[in-house]
Protein backbone atom coordinates (compact mmCIF):
# COMPACT_ATOMS: atom_id res chain seq x y z
CA UNK A 1 0.00 0.00 0.00
CA UNK A 2 1.26 3.51 -1.13
CA UNK A 3 0.69 6.04 1.89
CA UNK A 4 1.03 10.04 1.87
CA UNK A 5 2.86 11.38 4.07
CA UNK A 6 2.70 15.14 2.59
CA UNK A 7 1.16 17.48 4.48
CA UNK A 8 -0.12 20.91 4.00
CA UNK A 9 0.74 22.98 6.95
CA UNK A 10 -1.45 26.15 6.45
CA UNK A 11 -0.32 26.73 3.11
CA UNK A 12 3.29 25.31 3.37
CA UNK A 13 4.13 22.11 1.61
CA UNK A 14 6.14 19.97 2.92
CA UNK A 15 7.25 16.16 1.36
CA UNK A 16 6.43 14.52 5.31
CA UNK A 17 5.53 15.35 8.87
CA UNK A 18 8.84 15.30 10.56
CA UNK A 19 11.69 18.02 11.21
CA UNK A 20 14.65 18.37 13.41
CA UNK A 21 14.32 20.66 16.25
CA UNK A 22 15.50 23.75 16.67
CA UNK A 23 19.05 23.99 18.51
CA UNK A 24 19.71 20.19 17.45
CA UNK A 25 20.46 20.52 13.97
CA UNK A 26 22.64 23.79 13.95
CA UNK A 27 22.26 25.27 10.48
CA UNK A 28 22.11 21.57 8.65
CA UNK A 29 25.55 20.88 7.64
CA UNK A 30 26.64 18.97 10.34
CA UNK A 31 23.97 16.12 9.92
CA UNK A 32 23.67 17.42 6.29
CA UNK A 33 27.47 14.91 6.12
CA UNK A 34 25.44 12.10 7.33
CA UNK A 35 22.58 11.96 4.84
CA UNK A 36 20.76 14.29 2.42
CA UNK A 37 18.86 16.50 3.68
CA UNK A 38 15.89 16.84 1.35
CA UNK A 39 14.71 13.58 2.75
CA UNK A 40 13.25 15.53 5.76
CA UNK A 41 9.99 17.70 5.84
CA UNK A 42 11.65 20.93 6.68
CA UNK A 43 14.90 22.01 8.39
CA UNK A 44 14.30 24.47 11.63
CA UNK A 45 17.56 26.04 12.21
CA UNK A 46 19.21 27.74 15.28
CA UNK A 47 17.73 30.18 17.36
CA UNK A 48 19.00 33.56 15.38
CA UNK A 49 19.56 36.52 17.83
CA UNK A 50 20.04 40.30 16.53
CA UNK A 51 23.32 40.23 17.41
CA UNK A 52 26.14 37.08 17.75
CA UNK A 53 25.86 35.41 21.38
CA UNK A 54 27.90 32.99 23.28
CA UNK A 55 25.77 31.31 25.27
CA UNK A 56 25.91 30.49 29.10
CA UNK A 57 29.53 28.90 30.80
CA UNK A 58 30.01 25.54 30.43
CA UNK A 59 29.22 22.85 31.26
CA UNK A 60 25.82 23.70 29.95
CA UNK A 61 24.94 20.20 28.68
CA UNK A 62 24.35 16.95 30.75
CA UNK A 63 22.40 13.45 31.02
CA UNK A 64 19.77 12.83 32.90
CA UNK A 65 17.24 10.12 33.35
CA UNK A 66 15.40 9.78 30.46
CA UNK A 67 16.67 12.95 28.78
CA UNK A 68 19.31 15.65 29.00
CA UNK A 69 19.39 19.35 30.48
CA UNK A 70 21.35 22.22 28.21
CA UNK A 71 21.55 25.56 29.22
CA UNK A 72 23.10 26.84 25.56
CA UNK A 73 21.57 30.05 26.22
CA UNK A 74 21.13 31.05 22.65
CA UNK A 75 24.27 30.96 21.36
CA UNK A 76 24.24 31.84 17.80
CA UNK A 77 26.74 33.66 15.39
CA UNK A 78 24.09 36.33 14.95
CA UNK A 79 21.47 37.48 11.86
CA UNK A 80 24.49 38.69 9.96
CA UNK A 81 26.42 36.01 9.30
CA UNK A 82 23.18 33.76 9.42
CA UNK A 83 21.90 35.63 6.45
CA UNK A 84 25.69 36.16 4.92
CA UNK A 85 26.81 32.22 5.24
CA UNK A 86 24.19 29.80 6.80
CA UNK A 87 21.25 29.84 5.37
CA UNK A 88 22.79 30.77 1.68
CA UNK A 89 23.95 27.29 2.00
CA UNK A 90 20.65 25.20 3.50
CA UNK A 91 19.03 27.08 0.82
CA UNK A 92 20.84 25.18 -1.98
CA UNK A 93 19.72 21.98 -0.11
CA UNK A 94 16.19 21.45 -1.75
CA UNK A 95 14.46 21.83 2.06
CA UNK A 96 11.97 24.38 3.62
CA UNK A 97 13.68 25.98 6.33
CA UNK A 98 11.96 27.64 9.85
CA UNK A 99 13.95 30.32 10.92
CA UNK A 100 13.85 30.03 15.03
CA UNK A 101 13.97 33.64 16.26
CA UNK A 102 14.85 34.90 19.88
CA UNK A 103 15.39 38.38 20.74
CA UNK A 104 15.67 40.65 24.69
CA UNK A 105 13.23 43.19 22.85
CA UNK A 106 10.01 43.70 20.83
CA UNK A 107 12.31 45.61 18.56
CA UNK A 108 15.14 42.92 18.29
CA UNK A 109 12.01 40.12 17.72
CA UNK A 110 11.05 42.61 14.55
CA UNK A 111 14.17 43.27 13.12
CA UNK A 112 15.07 39.89 12.71
CA UNK A 113 12.22 38.59 11.40
CA UNK A 114 11.65 41.26 8.39
CA UNK A 115 15.10 40.59 7.65
CA UNK A 116 14.49 37.29 7.63
CA UNK A 117 11.28 37.45 5.46
CA UNK A 118 13.12 40.09 2.94
CA UNK A 119 16.18 37.89 2.14
CA UNK A 120 13.94 35.43 0.69
CA UNK A 121 15.92 32.42 2.07
CA UNK A 122 13.19 30.95 4.43
CA UNK A 123 10.15 29.21 4.39
CA UNK A 124 8.59 29.93 7.57
CA UNK A 125 9.71 31.46 10.94
CA UNK A 126 9.09 30.52 14.09
CA UNK A 127 9.33 32.52 17.31
CA UNK A 128 10.92 31.30 20.02
CA UNK A 129 9.55 32.64 23.56
CA UNK A 130 9.84 29.51 25.33
CA UNK A 131 13.64 29.49 25.80
CA UNK A 132 14.31 28.90 29.73
CA UNK A 133 17.80 29.77 29.77
CA UNK A 134 18.70 33.31 29.34
CA UNK A 135 18.08 36.00 31.99
CA UNK A 136 16.27 38.76 29.16
CA UNK A 137 13.80 38.23 26.73
CA UNK A 138 13.00 34.42 25.27
CA UNK A 139 10.73 32.90 28.44
CA UNK A 140 9.52 36.29 29.72
CA UNK A 141 7.99 36.89 26.36
CA UNK A 142 6.55 33.13 26.40
CA UNK A 143 4.46 33.42 30.05
CA UNK A 144 2.31 35.91 29.69
CA UNK A 145 -0.68 35.96 27.75
CA UNK A 146 -0.68 40.11 27.44
CA UNK A 147 2.70 40.29 26.74
CA UNK A 148 2.97 37.62 24.15
CA UNK A 149 -0.03 38.32 22.17
CA UNK A 150 1.64 42.13 22.00
CA UNK A 151 5.02 40.55 20.66
CA UNK A 152 2.85 38.29 18.08
CA UNK A 153 0.87 41.26 17.27
CA UNK A 154 4.21 43.47 16.86
CA UNK A 155 6.06 40.51 14.66
CA UNK A 156 3.32 40.13 12.37
CA UNK A 157 3.44 43.06 10.95
CA UNK A 158 6.40 42.56 9.62
CA UNK A 159 6.37 39.21 8.47
CA UNK A 160 5.73 37.57 5.70
CA UNK A 161 6.24 34.23 5.91
CA UNK A 162 4.19 31.81 7.86
CA UNK A 163 4.66 32.70 11.32
CA UNK A 164 4.99 29.76 13.89
CA UNK A 165 5.11 30.64 17.70
CA UNK A 166 7.03 28.25 20.03
CA UNK A 167 5.02 27.69 23.06
CA UNK A 168 6.99 26.83 26.67
CA UNK A 169 5.95 24.14 28.61
CA UNK A 170 6.39 26.27 31.75
CA UNK A 171 3.23 27.73 32.35
CA UNK A 172 0.01 26.80 34.36
CA UNK A 173 -2.52 26.50 31.05
CA UNK A 174 -0.72 26.46 27.61
CA UNK A 175 -3.81 26.79 25.97
CA UNK A 176 -4.03 30.70 27.39
CA UNK A 177 -0.73 31.24 25.46
CA UNK A 178 -1.44 29.72 22.55
CA UNK A 179 -4.99 31.64 22.14
CA UNK A 180 -2.76 34.43 22.72
CA UNK A 181 -0.61 33.80 20.02
CA UNK A 182 -3.57 32.99 17.68
CA UNK A 183 -5.17 36.51 18.28
CA UNK A 184 -1.88 38.18 17.83
CA UNK A 185 -1.83 36.73 14.31
CA UNK A 186 0.15 33.71 14.33
CA UNK A 187 -0.17 31.18 11.61
CA UNK A 188 0.68 27.79 13.56
CA UNK A 189 2.29 26.84 16.88
CA UNK A 190 5.04 24.80 17.69
CA UNK A 191 5.18 23.08 21.32
CA UNK A 192 7.05 21.99 23.50
CA UNK A 193 9.74 23.34 24.72
CA UNK A 194 11.83 22.27 27.62
CA UNK A 195 10.83 21.99 30.90
CA UNK A 196 13.40 23.94 33.49
CA UNK A 197 15.15 21.31 35.43
CA UNK A 198 18.30 20.48 37.96
CA UNK A 199 20.88 17.91 38.73
CA UNK A 200 23.29 18.05 41.35
CA UNK A 201 26.39 16.63 41.51
CA UNK A 202 27.24 14.85 44.59
CA UNK A 203 30.66 14.89 44.81
CA UNK A 204 31.26 18.97 44.30
CA UNK A 205 27.61 19.11 45.82
CA UNK A 206 26.38 21.68 43.55
CA UNK A 207 24.75 21.84 39.96
CA UNK A 208 26.23 20.38 37.50
CA UNK A 209 25.68 23.13 34.73
CA UNK A 210 26.81 25.92 35.14
CA UNK A 211 23.78 28.13 34.82
CA UNK A 212 22.44 26.12 37.51
CA UNK A 213 19.10 25.28 35.74
CA UNK A 214 18.83 23.63 32.17
CA UNK A 215 15.64 22.73 30.21
CA UNK A 216 14.71 19.03 30.27
CA UNK A 217 14.48 17.30 26.89
CA UNK A 218 13.94 13.87 25.49
CA UNK A 219 12.08 10.54 26.04
CA UNK A 220 11.12 11.97 29.67
CA UNK A 221 8.94 14.94 28.78
CA UNK A 222 6.74 13.30 25.88
CA UNK A 223 4.02 12.45 28.02
CA UNK A 224 3.88 16.22 29.09
CA UNK A 225 3.87 17.11 25.14
CA UNK A 226 1.50 14.79 24.19
CA UNK A 227 -0.90 16.37 26.58
CA UNK A 228 -0.13 19.65 26.25
CA UNK A 229 -0.36 19.56 22.50
CA UNK A 230 -3.66 17.68 23.49
CA UNK A 231 -4.70 20.78 25.13
CA UNK A 232 -3.63 23.11 22.56
CA UNK A 233 -5.27 21.26 19.71
CA UNK A 234 -8.81 20.95 21.30
CA UNK A 235 -9.24 24.88 21.73
CA UNK A 236 -7.06 26.57 19.14
CA UNK A 237 -7.96 26.02 15.23
CA UNK A 238 -4.40 26.57 14.09
CA UNK A 239 -1.79 24.25 12.63
CA UNK A 240 0.28 22.40 15.44
CA UNK A 241 3.84 21.36 15.10
CA UNK A 242 4.48 18.58 17.64
CA UNK A 243 7.72 17.92 20.13
CA UNK A 244 9.05 16.38 23.22
CA UNK A 245 10.89 13.24 23.22
CA UNK A 246 10.60 11.54 19.78
CA UNK A 247 12.66 8.65 19.07
CA UNK A 248 10.58 7.19 16.63
CA UNK A 249 7.57 6.88 14.39
CA UNK A 250 4.99 5.79 16.69
CA UNK A 251 6.16 8.50 18.81
CA UNK A 252 5.35 10.72 15.97
CA UNK A 253 2.22 8.73 15.29
CA UNK A 254 0.91 9.72 19.11
CA UNK A 255 1.42 13.38 18.44
CA UNK A 256 -0.41 13.44 15.69
CA UNK A 257 -2.93 11.35 16.92
CA UNK A 258 -2.88 14.00 19.85
CA UNK A 259 -3.54 17.11 16.77
CA UNK A 260 -0.23 17.84 15.19
CA UNK A 261 0.34 18.31 12.40
CA UNK A 262 4.08 17.86 11.95
CA UNK A 263 6.73 16.80 14.35
CA UNK A 264 10.17 17.88 15.34
CA UNK A 265 12.66 15.83 16.80
CA UNK A 266 15.20 17.22 18.94
CA UNK A 267 17.64 15.21 21.70
CA UNK A 268 16.93 12.02 19.87
CA UNK A 269 19.37 13.47 17.01
CA UNK A 270 22.14 12.88 19.28
CA UNK A 271 21.74 9.96 20.72
CA UNK A 272 21.24 8.59 16.40
CA UNK A 273 22.46 10.91 14.33
CA UNK A 274 20.21 9.08 11.66
CA UNK A 275 16.89 9.98 13.60
CA UNK A 276 15.22 11.87 11.57
CA UNK A 277 15.46 9.61 8.03
CA UNK A 278 14.54 6.77 10.99
CA UNK A 279 11.62 8.19 11.87
CA UNK A 280 10.27 9.35 8.88
CA UNK A 281 10.57 5.79 7.28
CA UNK A 282 9.15 4.29 10.62
CA UNK A 283 6.24 6.41 10.47
CA UNK A 284 5.59 5.18 6.69
CA UNK A 285 5.68 1.71 7.93
CA UNK A 286 3.62 2.33 10.92
CA UNK A 287 0.60 3.69 8.26
CA UNK A 288 1.30 0.91 6.04
CA UNK A 289 0.75 -1.60 8.94
CA UNK A 290 -2.30 0.03 10.10
CA UNK A 291 -3.77 0.55 6.64
CA UNK A 292 -3.70 4.24 6.63
CA UNK A 293 -3.36 6.06 3.46
CA UNK A 294 -3.12 9.75 4.47
CA UNK A 295 -1.37 11.16 7.89
CA UNK A 296 -4.99 13.91 7.69
CA UNK A 297 -7.01 10.35 8.31
CA UNK A 298 -5.55 10.20 12.12
CA UNK A 299 -4.26 13.85 12.71
CA UNK A 300 -5.97 14.58 16.20
CA UNK A 301 -8.07 11.53 16.54
CA UNK A 302 -7.69 11.04 19.92
CA UNK A 303 -9.78 14.79 20.50
CA UNK B 1 31.82 -2.16 16.03
CA UNK B 2 32.85 -5.66 16.97
CA UNK B 3 34.21 -6.09 20.90
CA UNK B 4 37.91 -8.06 20.26
CA UNK B 5 39.15 -7.14 24.08
CA UNK B 6 38.05 -5.55 26.72
CA UNK B 7 41.37 -5.51 29.08
CA UNK B 8 41.85 -3.83 32.14
CA UNK B 9 45.22 -2.01 31.94
CA UNK B 10 45.26 -0.61 36.05
CA UNK B 11 43.19 -0.23 38.59
CA UNK B 12 40.18 1.80 36.49
CA UNK B 13 41.33 1.83 33.04
CA UNK B 14 40.25 -0.30 30.83
CA UNK B 15 41.66 -0.73 27.29
CA UNK B 16 38.83 -2.02 24.61
CA UNK B 17 39.58 -3.26 21.20
CA UNK B 18 37.41 -2.87 18.71
CA UNK B 19 36.95 -4.70 15.04
CA UNK B 20 34.49 -4.18 12.03
CA UNK B 21 33.15 -1.82 9.56
CA UNK B 22 35.00 2.11 11.00
CA UNK B 23 36.75 4.63 8.74
CA UNK B 24 40.40 3.92 10.01
CA UNK B 25 42.11 5.31 7.09
CA UNK B 26 40.28 8.52 7.86
CA UNK B 27 40.83 8.74 11.60
CA UNK B 28 43.99 10.94 12.88
CA UNK B 29 45.63 11.33 16.18
CA UNK B 30 43.50 13.26 18.61
CA UNK B 31 40.57 12.40 17.03
CA UNK B 32 37.58 10.85 19.31
CA UNK B 33 34.65 8.56 18.62
CA UNK B 34 30.87 9.03 20.46
CA UNK B 35 30.09 5.63 21.74
CA UNK B 36 26.47 4.80 22.56
CA UNK B 37 26.32 3.40 25.57
CA UNK B 38 23.29 0.25 25.61
CA UNK B 39 20.87 0.93 23.13
CA UNK B 40 20.73 4.38 24.36
CA UNK B 41 17.59 4.40 26.06
CA UNK B 42 18.95 4.26 29.14
CA UNK B 43 21.77 6.86 28.07
CA UNK B 44 20.43 9.39 25.43
CA UNK B 45 23.98 11.09 25.37
CA UNK B 46 26.48 8.85 23.89
CA UNK B 47 30.04 8.99 25.62
CA UNK B 48 33.30 10.80 23.96
CA UNK B 49 36.57 8.59 23.90
CA UNK B 50 40.04 9.34 22.28
CA UNK B 51 41.01 7.11 20.02
CA UNK B 52 44.33 5.80 21.30
CA UNK B 53 45.50 3.50 18.45
CA UNK B 54 43.91 3.02 15.08
CA UNK B 55 45.29 0.32 12.53
CA UNK B 56 44.06 0.31 9.06
CA UNK B 57 46.12 -2.82 8.26
CA UNK B 58 44.61 -4.75 11.41
CA UNK B 59 41.75 -3.28 10.77
CA UNK B 60 41.51 -2.53 14.72
CA UNK B 61 40.48 0.59 17.16
CA UNK B 62 41.76 0.89 20.40
CA UNK B 63 40.17 3.01 22.91
CA UNK B 64 41.19 3.69 26.73
CA UNK B 65 39.14 4.54 29.56
CA UNK B 66 38.59 5.26 32.73
CA UNK B 67 35.62 3.88 34.58
CA UNK B 68 34.29 6.76 36.36
CA UNK B 69 30.35 6.69 36.15
CA UNK B 70 27.12 4.63 34.73
CA UNK B 71 28.47 4.97 30.86
CA UNK B 72 31.85 3.79 31.29
CA UNK B 73 30.84 1.26 33.87
CA UNK B 74 28.92 -0.91 31.02
CA UNK B 75 31.44 -0.15 28.91
CA UNK B 76 33.97 -2.27 31.53
CA UNK B 77 31.58 -5.13 31.19
CA UNK B 78 31.68 -5.85 27.83
CA UNK B 79 33.04 -9.19 26.23
CA UNK B 80 34.66 -10.18 23.30
CA UNK B 81 31.67 -10.29 20.41
CA UNK B 82 29.73 -7.64 22.01
CA UNK B 83 28.49 -4.90 19.32
CA UNK B 84 28.72 -1.55 19.63
CA UNK B 85 27.35 1.61 18.39
CA UNK B 86 30.56 3.97 17.22
CA UNK B 87 30.27 7.39 16.03
CA UNK B 88 33.89 8.60 14.35
CA UNK B 89 36.00 9.81 13.82
CA UNK B 90 35.31 13.13 14.63
CA UNK B 91 37.05 16.53 15.39
CA UNK B 92 40.29 17.92 15.07
CA UNK B 93 43.34 15.79 15.74
CA UNK B 94 46.82 16.90 16.04
CA UNK B 95 48.57 18.80 13.11
CA UNK B 96 52.20 17.54 12.27
CA UNK B 97 54.68 19.77 13.79
CA UNK B 98 55.81 22.89 11.65
CA UNK B 99 59.16 22.73 12.71
CA UNK B 100 61.92 19.75 12.92
CA UNK B 101 63.47 18.83 15.65
CA UNK B 102 62.68 17.18 19.00
CA UNK B 103 58.95 17.07 19.94
CA UNK B 104 57.49 17.03 23.67
CA UNK B 105 54.30 15.26 24.36
CA UNK B 106 52.84 15.26 27.74
CA UNK B 107 49.82 13.56 28.64
CA UNK B 108 48.23 13.49 32.37
CA UNK B 109 45.80 9.97 33.35
CA UNK B 110 43.65 9.35 31.27
CA UNK B 111 44.95 12.16 28.46
CA UNK B 112 47.57 9.81 28.04
CA UNK B 113 45.68 7.76 25.26
CA UNK B 114 45.13 10.07 22.43
CA UNK B 115 48.58 10.39 22.60
CA UNK B 116 49.75 6.68 22.07
CA UNK B 117 48.42 7.47 18.62
CA UNK B 118 50.63 10.20 18.01
CA UNK B 119 53.72 8.89 19.33
CA UNK B 120 52.97 6.35 16.63
CA UNK B 121 52.49 8.62 13.99
CA UNK B 122 55.22 11.36 15.09
CA UNK B 123 57.92 8.07 15.28
CA UNK B 124 56.87 6.73 11.86
CA UNK B 125 57.26 9.96 10.67
CA UNK B 126 61.00 9.94 11.72
CA UNK B 127 60.55 12.81 14.81
CA UNK B 128 62.58 12.44 17.96
CA UNK B 129 59.99 12.78 21.06
CA UNK B 130 60.63 13.37 24.67
CA UNK B 131 57.43 11.82 26.41
CA UNK B 132 55.95 12.83 29.87
CA UNK B 133 53.45 10.85 31.19
CA UNK B 134 51.65 12.04 34.69
CA UNK B 135 49.63 10.08 36.77
CA UNK B 136 48.38 10.24 40.57
CA UNK B 137 49.64 7.26 41.72
CA UNK B 138 51.33 3.85 40.60
CA UNK B 139 48.17 2.36 40.56
CA UNK B 140 47.21 4.64 37.89
CA UNK B 141 50.26 4.39 35.66
CA UNK B 142 49.33 2.15 32.43
CA UNK B 143 51.56 1.90 28.83
CA UNK B 144 54.16 3.46 29.91
CA UNK B 145 56.09 0.86 28.09
CA UNK B 146 54.33 1.05 25.09
CA UNK B 147 55.27 4.80 24.84
CA UNK B 148 59.28 3.84 25.31
CA UNK B 149 59.52 2.15 21.33
CA UNK B 150 59.22 5.73 20.22
CA UNK B 151 61.24 8.24 22.15
CA UNK B 152 62.35 8.53 25.72
CA UNK B 153 59.65 8.21 28.54
CA UNK B 154 59.82 10.21 31.55
CA UNK B 155 57.35 8.61 34.40
CA UNK B 156 56.10 11.32 37.06
CA UNK B 157 52.96 10.23 39.85
CA UNK B 158 51.86 13.06 42.14
CA UNK B 159 52.63 11.01 45.30
CA UNK B 160 55.92 9.86 44.23
CA UNK B 161 55.27 6.02 44.24
CA UNK B 162 56.98 5.45 40.34
CA UNK B 163 59.27 7.53 38.68
CA UNK B 164 59.41 11.44 39.97
CA UNK B 165 57.48 12.78 42.23
CA UNK B 166 55.45 15.90 41.45
CA UNK B 167 53.46 16.88 38.65
CA UNK B 168 54.41 17.03 34.79
CA UNK B 169 56.03 20.42 34.95
CA UNK B 170 58.92 19.68 37.58
CA UNK B 171 59.97 17.16 35.33
CA UNK B 172 60.32 19.72 32.35
CA UNK B 173 63.40 21.75 32.02
CA UNK B 174 62.45 24.56 30.15
CA UNK B 175 65.85 25.17 28.37
CA UNK B 176 65.41 22.61 26.62
CA UNK B 177 65.07 23.07 22.77
CA UNK B 178 62.17 21.23 21.97
CA UNK B 179 60.15 22.87 19.09
CA UNK B 180 56.66 21.22 19.34
CA UNK B 181 54.69 20.31 22.95
CA UNK B 182 51.62 18.17 22.63
CA UNK B 183 49.49 17.65 25.77
CA UNK B 184 46.13 16.30 26.77
CA UNK B 185 45.00 15.60 30.33
CA UNK B 186 43.51 17.57 33.32
CA UNK B 187 42.72 21.54 32.60
CA UNK B 188 45.09 22.41 35.47
CA UNK B 189 47.91 20.80 33.41
CA UNK B 190 47.42 22.20 30.27
CA UNK B 191 47.40 25.91 31.97
CA UNK B 192 50.59 24.74 33.94
CA UNK B 193 52.48 23.69 31.08
CA UNK B 194 51.69 26.81 29.35
CA UNK B 195 52.72 28.61 31.49
CA UNK B 196 55.86 26.72 31.95
CA UNK B 197 56.93 27.77 28.72
CA UNK B 198 55.76 31.33 28.23
CA UNK B 199 58.25 33.47 26.49
CA UNK B 200 59.83 30.41 25.41
CA UNK B 201 60.24 29.33 21.51
CA UNK B 202 57.84 26.40 20.91
CA UNK B 203 55.01 25.57 19.54
CA UNK B 204 51.87 24.18 22.09
CA UNK B 205 48.89 22.09 20.89
CA UNK B 206 47.06 21.25 23.84
CA UNK B 207 43.70 18.11 23.37
CA UNK B 208 40.20 19.74 25.44
CA UNK B 209 37.49 18.13 27.08
CA UNK B 210 33.61 18.77 27.53
CA UNK B 211 29.97 17.88 28.05
CA UNK B 212 29.31 16.60 24.62
CA UNK B 213 25.85 16.20 23.53
CA UNK B 214 25.54 15.80 20.26
CA UNK B 215 29.31 15.85 18.97
CA UNK B 216 29.32 16.65 15.69
CA UNK B 217 28.95 19.87 16.17
CA UNK B 218 25.35 20.62 15.96
CA UNK B 219 24.22 21.46 19.75
CA UNK B 220 26.62 24.31 20.49
CA UNK B 221 26.73 22.37 24.13
CA UNK B 222 30.43 21.91 23.92
CA UNK B 223 32.34 25.40 23.39
CA UNK B 224 35.40 27.14 24.33
CA UNK B 225 36.24 30.52 24.25
CA UNK B 226 39.36 32.36 22.19
CA UNK B 227 41.73 34.65 24.29
CA UNK B 228 40.17 37.42 24.70
CA UNK B 229 36.18 35.89 25.20
CA UNK B 230 35.05 37.03 22.09
CA UNK B 231 34.43 34.36 19.89
CA UNK B 232 33.53 30.94 20.70
CA UNK B 233 34.59 27.24 19.79
CA UNK B 234 33.10 23.94 19.33
CA UNK B 235 35.35 21.13 21.19
CA UNK B 236 34.08 18.69 19.02
CA UNK B 237 33.95 20.36 16.00
CA UNK B 238 37.28 23.06 15.93
CA UNK B 239 38.70 21.01 18.52
CA UNK B 240 39.29 18.78 20.37
CA UNK B 241 43.10 19.93 19.49
CA UNK B 242 43.97 23.98 19.57
CA UNK B 243 47.06 25.65 19.28
CA UNK B 244 47.90 27.47 22.51
CA UNK B 245 46.89 30.66 20.80
CA UNK B 246 43.63 29.78 19.69
CA UNK B 247 41.76 29.22 23.57
CA UNK B 248 41.90 30.49 26.72
CA UNK B 249 42.37 27.48 29.09
C1 LIG C 1 36.90 14.68 23.27
C2 LIG C 1 36.91 13.84 24.52
C3 LIG C 1 37.76 12.74 24.59
C4 LIG C 1 37.79 11.94 25.73
N1 LIG C 1 38.64 10.87 25.75
C5 LIG C 1 38.67 10.08 26.84
C6 LIG C 1 39.53 8.94 26.86
O1 LIG C 1 40.25 8.63 25.90
N2 LIG C 1 39.51 8.16 27.98
C7 LIG C 1 38.71 8.45 29.05
O2 LIG C 1 38.74 7.71 30.03
N3 LIG C 1 37.90 9.52 29.05
C8 LIG C 1 37.86 10.34 27.97
N4 LIG C 1 37.00 11.43 27.97
C9 LIG C 1 36.10 11.61 29.11
C10 LIG C 1 34.91 10.67 28.96
O3 LIG C 1 34.09 11.12 27.90
C11 LIG C 1 34.07 10.62 30.24
O4 LIG C 1 34.85 10.10 31.28
C12 LIG C 1 32.83 9.74 30.05
O5 LIG C 1 31.94 10.34 29.16
C13 LIG C 1 32.15 9.46 31.37
O6 LIG C 1 30.95 8.74 31.16
P1 LIG C 1 30.23 7.97 32.35
O7 LIG C 1 28.88 7.62 31.92
O8 LIG C 1 31.10 6.86 32.82
O9 LIG C 1 30.24 9.05 33.51
P2 LIG C 1 29.05 9.93 34.08
O10 LIG C 1 29.67 10.91 34.99
O11 LIG C 1 27.97 9.08 34.61
O12 LIG C 1 28.53 10.69 32.80
C14 LIG C 1 27.45 11.57 32.84
C15 LIG C 1 27.52 12.51 31.65
O13 LIG C 1 28.62 13.40 31.78
C16 LIG C 1 29.52 13.28 30.71
N5 LIG C 1 30.89 13.37 31.23
C17 LIG C 1 31.33 12.96 32.45
N6 LIG C 1 32.65 13.21 32.58
C18 LIG C 1 33.06 13.80 31.44
C19 LIG C 1 34.31 14.30 30.98
N7 LIG C 1 35.43 14.23 31.72
N8 LIG C 1 34.36 14.84 29.75
C20 LIG C 1 33.25 14.92 28.98
N9 LIG C 1 32.05 14.44 29.38
C21 LIG C 1 31.95 13.91 30.58
C22 LIG C 1 29.23 11.94 30.10
O14 LIG C 1 29.58 11.87 28.74
C23 LIG C 1 27.74 11.83 30.31
O15 LIG C 1 27.04 12.54 29.33
C24 LIG C 1 36.95 12.25 26.84
C25 LIG C 1 36.10 13.35 26.76
C26 LIG C 1 36.07 14.15 25.64
C27 LIG C 1 35.16 15.32 25.58
C1 LIG D 1 20.75 21.42 23.07
C2 LIG D 1 19.40 22.02 22.79
C3 LIG D 1 19.30 23.30 22.24
C4 LIG D 1 18.05 23.86 21.98
N1 LIG D 1 17.98 25.10 21.41
C5 LIG D 1 16.78 25.63 21.09
C6 LIG D 1 16.68 26.87 20.40
O1 LIG D 1 17.69 27.49 20.06
N2 LIG D 1 15.43 27.36 20.12
C7 LIG D 1 14.29 26.67 20.45
O2 LIG D 1 13.20 27.14 20.16
N3 LIG D 1 14.36 25.49 21.08
C8 LIG D 1 15.57 24.95 21.40
N4 LIG D 1 15.63 23.72 22.02
C9 LIG D 1 14.38 23.00 22.33
C10 LIG D 1 14.07 21.98 21.25
O3 LIG D 1 13.89 22.59 19.99
C11 LIG D 1 12.80 21.17 21.61
O4 LIG D 1 11.73 22.05 21.76
C12 LIG D 1 12.96 20.37 22.89
O5 LIG D 1 14.28 19.87 23.01
C13 LIG D 1 11.97 19.21 23.01
O6 LIG D 1 12.16 18.24 22.00
P1 LIG D 1 13.04 16.88 22.19
O7 LIG D 1 12.57 16.23 23.45
O8 LIG D 1 12.80 16.09 20.95
O9 LIG D 1 14.47 17.33 22.30
C14 LIG D 1 16.88 23.14 22.30
C15 LIG D 1 16.98 21.86 22.85
C16 LIG D 1 18.21 21.29 23.09
C17 LIG D 1 18.27 19.91 23.67
S1 LIG E 1 28.72 18.50 21.46
FE1 LIG E 1 27.25 19.42 20.19
S2 LIG E 1 28.41 21.04 19.34
FE2 LIG E 1 29.91 19.92 20.42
Amino acid sequence: MSVDLEVDLGGLQLRNPVMPASGCFGFGREYGEYYSLDELGAVVVKATTLYPRLGNPTPRVTEVTGGMLNAIGLANPGLDEVLAEELPWLAGQNVPIFVNVAGDTVEDYCEVVEQVSRSGLAQAVELNVSCPNVKLGGLAFGVDATVLRGLVEEVRKVCTLPLFVKLSPNVTRVQDLALAAACGGADGLSLINTLIGMQIDLTTRKPVLANKTGGLSGRAIKPVAVRMVYDVAREVDLPIIGMGGIYSGRDAAEFIMAGAWAVEVGTANFTDPYACPRIIAELRSFMQEEGIKNIEEIRGCAL
Amino acid sequence: MLVEENKQLSRDIFALELTGEFPYEKATSGQFVNLLIGDGKGHPLRRPLSIASCNPETKTLTLVYRVVGDGTKWLSERCPGDVLDVLGPLGRGFPAPQNPGTVLVVGGGVGVPPLYQLAKELGAAGFKLHIVLGFKNQDDVFWTREFAEFGDVVVCTEDGSLGKKGFVTEALNVNENWTTLYSCGPKPMLKALKAHFQGRDIKGYVSLEERMACGVGACWGCTCLDPDGSAAKRICKEGPVFSWEEVSL
